[in-house]
């Protein structure tokens, strides 16, 4: 161990009160900005967790039409490249599920409200009665009755309907006709209100009927899948695959630009659109589903960087003035080891040598409270609310720490600390070895 | 061989617009293996004195030669390294550094610099040294926990520890009961006599100055009196 270093860590014990406040302070800055940031973790892992039950999955395809002469529509017909690619990617997607959705009015007798509803294949998507609560009514007859629509609770008192009556559900096709058709209540399901994002799950070839659609057509693909680490890369490869060679390569620009983590689209080109023939497909990863929700928690981490930055530069006050007053204190020992052949800047090194132990000692030290902290944190159940399940796992917080910003906030302690340090040091090394004599003891 | 040397050495301190003449022209040498004596009352430039030939401050005017070398003119790192190669230091209130141990504080100049010694040698010569200045039921003892006679000793051990050519004492007694001061300077004269160290040191006291062999007397910055003994005590 080298002399300077060896010195300055006996040193740091000498006043052991002052070491004590001066790690504490830091120790507080590192679990506040630990906690904050590991908060904020979990919750970005649970959300995107959490992402496919809210949202059906972790990649979206749309696919639009704009024939020659007509309109856009949102419409895919069974394609072989689409078929192709599931089947290629068959080991990463645990299911898919082809919808059709409409934004509709639901009427019963003079109530009205509007949900959106899904035209699903009960039969292809066998897991999503399982995952619907019931509240009233029963799905025992959706699969026989063509016309059955599940709503949500919400929905249902604002109807004043009973399950087993008939509703008006009335809705645009894709051509932007007006259309109604009857509606089955057969069962009521608690709300998975998240973000707004309630829906009523009818039959698929009933809704398209009323749509304009084919019986096997549809307008959205959802993808779960196995791995989340794989979805992007999923996302991609039907991005690519399902490109048409006409299209230009903007989406994949689109997709991945942001300057300090706000996203910039390529939006300025305002050329109208021309048509085309067959469809065109948009792929959703989840990376873009998370990006405003990325958007709020970087907003919460910037919060907690500036709290913590404000943290450090009060610390860095406290540092410089107690290294000040250390100088003087051993201003006859500084003397005496520069007496006996010490260069100025090894006294220089002691000193700031010093200032790293004392903050490396506030780091671990709130890395520890931070990991307890967490350890009991994670263990406490929050909530049984479905609407905050999105939120947590199993009912509980979840801490995700990152090692990225462990390693910036240590060095950013050491750092500030040595500069907080610097000067002081500086002053020690310019005491001169006269400083050894005289009678004070 | 002349290992000190100062030649019409002058010292003026100045304290904001008024100067202080502290040495006014001063000219003597110490031979090697010297057990010298600076003998003066208070004030007449004893510590300005072993302060230059420490290598810790610089002449007004004059010449300071240390072992061949004029530290006129010499950066702060040459002086440095001028000090830990030939020089040690004894203080008047003991100066050991409070966080090592005896064993440490007697080691600490050799962690400053390039150490000849392998590590057995090291401790081995440590080891000498502790025993030769009586301590070795206290190497592990912090410096609060020894008495001012005991710090010195430590002290003198640690001067002699880079096996320097010269060790300056600058009122190695002043803080000590007479008799300990005594047996300190016994000590002192043994090491100068065992090792063939230069020592140097200061007092006001004139009841101390007999055992030194060669003595300066200095009386307001000036030397009026420096005395060779014939015979070398020890030698
Ligand atoms: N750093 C200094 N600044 C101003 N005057 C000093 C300084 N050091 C010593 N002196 C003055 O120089 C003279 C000699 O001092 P010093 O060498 O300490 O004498 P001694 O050690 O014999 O008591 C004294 O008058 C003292 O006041
Ligand atoms: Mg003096």
């Amino acid at each position: 161990m080298s002399m300077t270093l060896k010195v300055a860590s006996r040193n740091i014990f000498r006043q052991k009160k002052r070491t004590f406040l001066l790690a504490g302070a830091i120790a507080f800055g590192m679990l506040v900005i630990t906690l904050i940031n590991a908060f904020t973790g979990g919750l970005v892992e649970n959300i995107r967790e959490n992402i496919a039950d809210i949202f059906g999955g972790h990649v979206f395809i749309t696919g639009t039409e704009y024939p020659e002469g007509g309109q856009i529509v949102r419409r895919m017909k069974p394609d072989d490249r689409l078929d192709e690619l599931l089947a290629e990617h068959a080991p990463f997607i645990s299911s898919h599920t082809k919808r059709s959705e409409a934004y509709a009015t639901f009427i019963f007798g003079s109530k009205r409200t509007v949900d959106t509803v899904y035209g699903v294949d009960f039969v292809e998507e066998n897991k999503l009665l399982e995952s619907l609560v019931v509240s009233k009514g029963s799905f025992d007859r959706v699969a026989e009755l063509n016309n059955a629509i599940i709503v949500t609770e919400t929905v249902g008192q604002r109807l004043g309907v009973e399950p087993g009556e008939t509703i008006l559900v009335k809705l645009d096709t894709i051509t932007g006709q007006q259309n109604v058709g009857e509606f089955q209540v057969e069962a009521f399901v608690k709300d998975q209100d998240m973000f707004g994002m309630s829906s009523a799950y009818a039959h698929r070839a009933y809704l398209n009927e009323l749509l304009g659609l084919d019986t096997h057509e549809f307008q959205n693909l959802y993808l779960t899948i196995h791995d989340l680490s794989q979805a992007e890369a999923v996302a991609r490869d039907f991005r690519v695959g399902l490109r048409s060679d006409d299209e230009i390569e903007e989406e994949e620009v689109e997709v991945s630009v942001s300057v300090a983590g706000m996203p910039i689209s390529p939006q300025d080109k305002k050329e109208p659109i021309q048509p085309w023939e067959g469809t065109r497909y948009r792929v959703m990863g989840i990376n873009e589903i998370m990006e405003p929700i990325e958007q709020v928690v970087g907003v919460l981490d910037k919060i907690a960087l500036v709290v913590f930055l404000i943290l450090l530069f009060v610390t860095m006050v406290g540092i410089t003035n107690t290294f000040r007053m250390i100088m003087i204190e051993r201003t006859r020992e500084i003397g005496t080891m520069r007496a006996f052949g010490m260069h100025k800047k090894q006294v220089k090194r002691i000193f700031l040598w010093e200032a790293t132990l004392v903050s490396l000692l506030g780091v671990v030290t709130g890395l520890v409270l931070s990991g307890v902290l967490v350890f009991i944190l994670s263990r406490i159940g929050i909530t049984k609310d479905p609407a905050m399940q999105m939120f947590l796992t199993e009912g509980r917080l979840s801490f995700v720490i990152s090692k990225g910003s462990l390693v910036v906030n240590t060095v950013l302690v050491v750092v500030i600390s040595l500069i907080a340090a610097y000067w002081p040091a500086k002053a020690a090394a310019k005491l001169s070895p006269m400083k050894a004599l005289g009678s004070h003891t | 061989m002349a290992i000190v040397q100062l030649e019409n050495v002058k010292k003026v301190y100045s304290l904001g617009k008024a100067e202080v003449q502290a040495v006014r022209g001063v000219s003597f040498s110490i031979e090697k293996g010297d057990f010298a004596s600076i003998v003066g009352p208070s004030g007449s430039g004893k510590s300005t004195i072993l302060n230059l030939i420490g290598c810790i401050d610089q002449p007004t005017e004059g010449t300071v030669i240390i072992n061949g070398t004029a530290t006129e003119g010499l950066k702060d790192k040459a002086l440095t390294n001028l000090r830990h190669q030939t020089l040690g230091f004894i203080f008047q209130s003991f100066n050991l550094i409070p966080v090592l141990n005896v064993y440490e504080n007697i080691e600490f100049p050799l962690l400053l610099g390039k150490n000849k010694m392998s590590k057995k040698e090291t401790r081995e010569w440590i080891e000498y040294l502790v025993e030769a200045v009586g301590l070795k039921d206290h190497i592990i003892h912090k410096s609060n926990e020894l008495s001012g006679g005991q710090r010195q000793r430590v002290a003198i051990a640690r001067a002699l520890v880079t096996k320097p050519e010269i060790v300056l004492a600058d009122e190695p007694t002043a803080n000590l009961d007479s008799k300990t001061g005594q047996s300190i300077l016994e000590l002192m004269k043994k090491m100068n006599a065992d090792l063939n160290t230069t020592f140097i040191f200061s007092t006001h006291d004139t009841s101390i100055m007999d055992i030194a062999d060669h003595v300066v007397r200095l009386l307001d910055g000036l030397v009026v009196e420096d005395t060779k003994a014939k015979v070398k005590v020890g030698s």
